[in-house]
């Protein structure tokens, strides 16, 4: 009985779970054979065609990290200067209210969009998902290829936007119209049109590397490998891949049309508008309908940036607590059921803008129904902690780090959720401590962690334990220090994006705690460097990590080689025959049972059907 | 050749459940570069739906009164003006192509190369020839004073929406038109068969080819199906 | 490659079905056209119009892109987000009818 694809004898019948027991085959083994062909994969012998026009997803990941981590840089720089003018106002004269909001916007679209997405998507989605699913690469390398290099003009146009005429827009990440075009805003001229046409060239990129990570997904497991069967690595990165191919159409819609109402004086978004007593061309423009398009984009958004991280976090937490992830299955429509459902919830964005005040009851609602679902997540991982045998080691840490700043972040959400506290709260900085807790340090944390756990993959060495502990315990400390006290100055009332605090009655109480909280982003952003010289030196230095040296379950570490080299799997694709979360199963020698591990080697073991 | 076949499989919600619940495809049956292609339309219907909401709130909250769209856009035949005459007629070109690129599909899997490349090059031309009365109505719409910034019909956002959405129709019509002779070229020359590796892309591909960019097409003709029925009909 | 020929023969279909649906896109249209002639106002009109044009999707759809003949799972995937961009519509019907209130109420009344 051939296993491999035989275009005579390829039965399309499914096999799940379901049927494997049904078979009539006394071969407890059987996984029925391969449906498709294998990957006719493209192999680069030149320089270029291996390391720059490189059509492996691994490299190409790898890309994507290192054009991001460059992004996050320049917008932790932007954070610094931002922190340094609101605790030391004196201190830098250079800073100027323009350079302020310059700032402001350029660190909020850079790091939501260029850093996070990209990161998670292009970044971890590209190197894992063929790994994980058991594919040779993506079904389209060459496209993939492509929305790199997409991606890194995209970048390039975004990091010009720094030095043209008038510098970068300072619209706010949210670019709203009229103000965004119009002189009196920072960039209005170059900047905002810059910034337009970066974020065009980012969704072409991505919906072209979403293609792939989608069809790879569906199109091209491995044999045995149901949806059912994926880490929620996977599930997580999936599901936001879907959320950018429906949200990116908008923020698309909404780029090209305030272009034209830049370059062509058109009124898409732009009302009869008096300036300095002139009376422009504009006329019966609605600015309200830039918010819905934006925020129709900008919610799936931040869950395309949280979903990957949930996913990570599952996954790095069963592996290093030796236990599977408690309730797999409503993990995974939790995922599905929170993207479809952020679809429903963008106008929450919107409750002070003036929209349809019976949209706040709708969005209020749908809002409060989305919690239901993530509050499940947090559950579940705190169940799967519950008894299980915890390595403490760094990859832990910040999973631990993770859970108690999400915690935080969204329930802070759930404050903002409600239209009627949200109005107080509207553009304080509660808002601005929320969503750095939620979408900043929370994901931020995952990516260390999960740095720490494929680096002995993706390097073939360790990292240094001892420096990671350190650097977890500066991060976490130090950004609590940050945004929890942010809470606070939310609730008295100071206002977000704002270049000083004037001669208002919030001088007096609220200078020494921006004073502390520019110190701690100081402090914390200077140990990054701890992290970055961790990465650096252990490349050389590190201890060499061996085949699967975390004893985890899932098909990345058990390719022939480690780092996996073209092709991922040399000879023969691997064959599933269970779920990644075997750990600790009673009867088995190990703790652990790989997805490749077939059933006749662990019959001891009480191994359930999955 | 009864193993090979999706009639073995269970339909309807059953069959969807069992196809979601398998190993290796959740499509059956369904080539990787169709599914590709279909979550693309998928995507771009998302870009041309907010494109008609973005038209169908500014015509809304206008207090400006909208053009009569049968006026602006008729065709003088002698001097009886016929209303909404040309773009009756783009509607005929590009239904027509849409039917041709349905044949070609079909002769181009039965492997007739002679009829398939024939029908794709038909399909292009009905693609340029839409094109090309796309551009006869911009030129005479923008003789008649209509601009993206302010038109003498009525509301200004008219103008802008019109140039936009169509704008960006023509665009996906004439990239259509582009790969059409791209692959009338590879039908004749008969890559489909030779697994003759493509240029960019170097892979090797097949008659499936065509579907796929028949898909895209047929999709370029529902979009023009709904511009045509909320901004010219409405 | 004989059995390849044959599956694939097997997923065409008679030239006489594309006839059929081309020609029934031809009549939807000219119904469609009618709507205007006939200078049909109001909801009757806009009704109509929308009748006609998703039956004319439907039928591209269904039968040029093949999708009747396809399984389930690819036609649910495809066709749900579509029905949601509808939701999507009304919420900003809706906006649009308050925006237009509010500038009635503001420009004309006085706010």
């Amino acid at each position: 009985m051939s296993d491999e694809y035989n275009q005579k004898n390829t039965p399309l019948e499914a096999q799940s779970s379901e049927t494997i027991s049904g078979t009539p085959s006394k071969d407890i083994d059987y996984v029925r054979p391969a449906e498709l062909p294998e990957q006719d994969l493209y192999h680069g012998h030149s320089f270029i065609t291996k390391w720059i026009f490189c059509q492996d997803a691994k490299v190409i990941g790898i890309q994507y990290f290192l054009t991001a981590v460059f992004t996050g840089i320049v917008g932790l720089v932007l954070s610094w200067l931002m922190r340094l003018q609101l605790g030391f106002p004196e201190l830098v004269p250079f800073i100027t209210a323009e350079h302020y909001y310059q700032f402001v916007t350029m660190h909020g679209m850079i790091m939501v969009v260029y850093f996070l997405t990209a990161l998670f998507l292009g970044g971890f989605g590209n190197y894992l998902i063929p790994l994980m699913v058991g594919a040779r690469d993506m079904v389209f390398p060459y496209v993939n290829m492509l929305s790199f290099w997409m991606f890194f003009i995209a970048v390039c146009v975004l990091m010009a936007s720094f030095f043209v005429p008038g510098g970068p827009t300072g619209a706010g990440w949210t670019l709203y119209p009229p103000q965004a075009i119009l002189p009196g805003t920072p960039g209005s001229n170059m900047g905002i049109i810059l910034m337009l046409v970066s974020l065009s060239l980012f969704v072409i990129g991505f919906t072209m590397g979403g293609l792939n990570y989608i069809i790879t997904i569906l199109q091209a497991r491995t044999r045995g490998m149901t949806l059912m069967r994926m880490p929620l690595t996977i599930w997580g990165i999936f599901t936001a891949t879907a959320l950018a191919m429906l949200a990116f159409p908008a923020l698309l819609v909404s780029c090209i049309m305030m272009t034209l109402d830049k370059m062509l004086e058109t009124s898409f978004f732009m009302p009869a508008i008096l300036q300095a007593g002139e009376v422009l061309n504009y006329e019966g423009g609605s600015p309200v309908l830039f918010q819905h398009l934006f925020w129709f984009f900008g919610h799936p958004e931040v869950y395309i940036v949280a979903l990957p991280a949930f996913g990570i976090v599952s996954d790095l937490i069963s592996v290093h607590a030796r236990k599977n992830i408690f309730g797999y299955r409503m993990m995974v429509w939790a995922i599905v059921g929170i993207g479809a459902l952020s679809f429903f919830v963008w106008a929450h964005h919107m409750y002070v803008s003036g929209m349809n005040p019976w949209f706040g009851f709708f969005f209020a609602t749908t809002t409060l129904i989305i919690a239901v679902p993530t509050a499940l997540k947090v559950y579940n991982w705190i169940i799967t902690l519950f008894r299980a045998n915890i390595r403490m080691n760094t990859v832990m840490l910040f999973c631990l780090g993770f859970i108690v700043t999400f915690v935080n972040g969204g329930i802070t959400g759930i404050f903002l959720g409600n239209v009627a506290v949200d109005i107080p709260l509207s553009d304080t900085y509660f808002v601005i401590a929320h969503f750095h807790m939620v979408m900043g340090i929370a994901p931020l944390m995952v990516i260390m962690g999960a740095v720490y756990h494929w680096f002995p993959l993706v390097a073939g060495r360790m990292l240094s334990e001892k420096l990671g502990k350190w650097h977890f315990w500066i991060t976490f400390l130090g950004a609590y220090s940050i945004y929890f006290p942010m809470h606070y100055l939310g609730f008295i009332g100071v206002p977000r994006r704002y270049y000083e605090m004037y001669d208002s009655p919030y001088v007096a109480s609220a200078t020494g705690m921006n004073e502390f909280i520019t110190v701690a982003a100081l402090i914390v952003g200077f140990a990054q460097l701890i992290f970055i010289y961790n990465i650096v030196s252990s490349l050389s230095i590190g201890k060499p990590a061996g085949k699967n040296p975390w004893k985890a379950n899932s098909l990345e570490w058990l390719t022939p080689e480690v780092p996996p080299a073209h092709g991922n799997w040399g000879e023969k694709l691997p064959v599933i025959h269970r779920w990644p979360y075997d750990f600790n199963v009673p009867g088995a020698k190990e703790d652990y049972i790989t997805q490749t591990t077939p059933p006749s080697e662990v019959i001891s073991a009480k191994v359930e059907k999955t | 050749m009864s193993d090979n076949s999706l009639n073995n499989l269970p339909g309807g919600f059953k069959g969807m459940s069992h196809d979601m619940g398998s190993d290796q495809t959740a499509f059956k049956g369904v080539q990787w570069g169709k599914v590709m292609m279909w979550i693309f339309l998928l995507s771009d219907t998302f870009v041309f739906s907010c494109f008609l909401i973005s038209y169908m709130k500014g015509r809304a909250s206008t207090v400006v009164d909208w053009p009569n769209t049968s006026e602006v856009f008729s065709l003088h035949v002698g001097d009886v003006p016929v209303p909404l005459l040309l773009i009756a007629i783009m509607t005929f070109v590009l239904i027509t192509s849409s039917g041709t690129m349905a044949l070609a599909v079909k002769y181009g899997y039965e492997k007739n190369r002679k009829m398939c490349g024939w029908l794709i090059l038909a399909t292009a031309i009905g693609g340029l020839t839409f094109v090309g009365m796309q551009v006869f109505e911009w030129s005479k719409l923008i003789h008649e004073g209509v601009r993206p910034w302010e038109n003498p019909f009525g509301a200004k956002q008219f103008g802008s929406f019109f140039f936009m959405i169509t704008g960006f129709h023509g665009t996906h019509v004439s990239i259509g038109v582009i790969f059409l002779f791209i692959y009338a070229r590879k039908v004749f020359r008969g890559d489909f068969d030779n697994g003759k590796r493509g240029f960019f892309t170097t892979m090797k591909s097949d008659y499936v080819a065509i579907e796929i960019l028949g898909l895209y097409l047929h999709f370029v003709d529902l979009v023009w199906v709904f511009i045509f029925a909320f901004f010219y009909l409405w | 490659m004989d059995e390849t020929q044959k599956k694939e023969q097997a997923t065409t279909h008679k030239i006489g079905i594309y006839l059929w649906i081309w020609g029934l896109l031809f009549v939807l249209s000219f119904f469609s056209y009618l709507v205007d002639w006939f200078a049909f106002q109001g909801l009757l009109r806009w009704t109509l119009i929308l009748i006609f044009m998703f039956l004319k999707a439907g039928l591209i759809m269904a039968f040029f892109m093949h999708l009747f003949w396809e399984r389930y799972a690819l036609v649910n995937v495809l066709l749900w987000p579509m029905t949601a961009i509808v939701g999507f519509f009304v919420l900003m019907a809706a906006e649009a009818k308050y925006t237009v209130f509010t500038r009635l109420l503001y420009f004309f009344i006085g706010g």
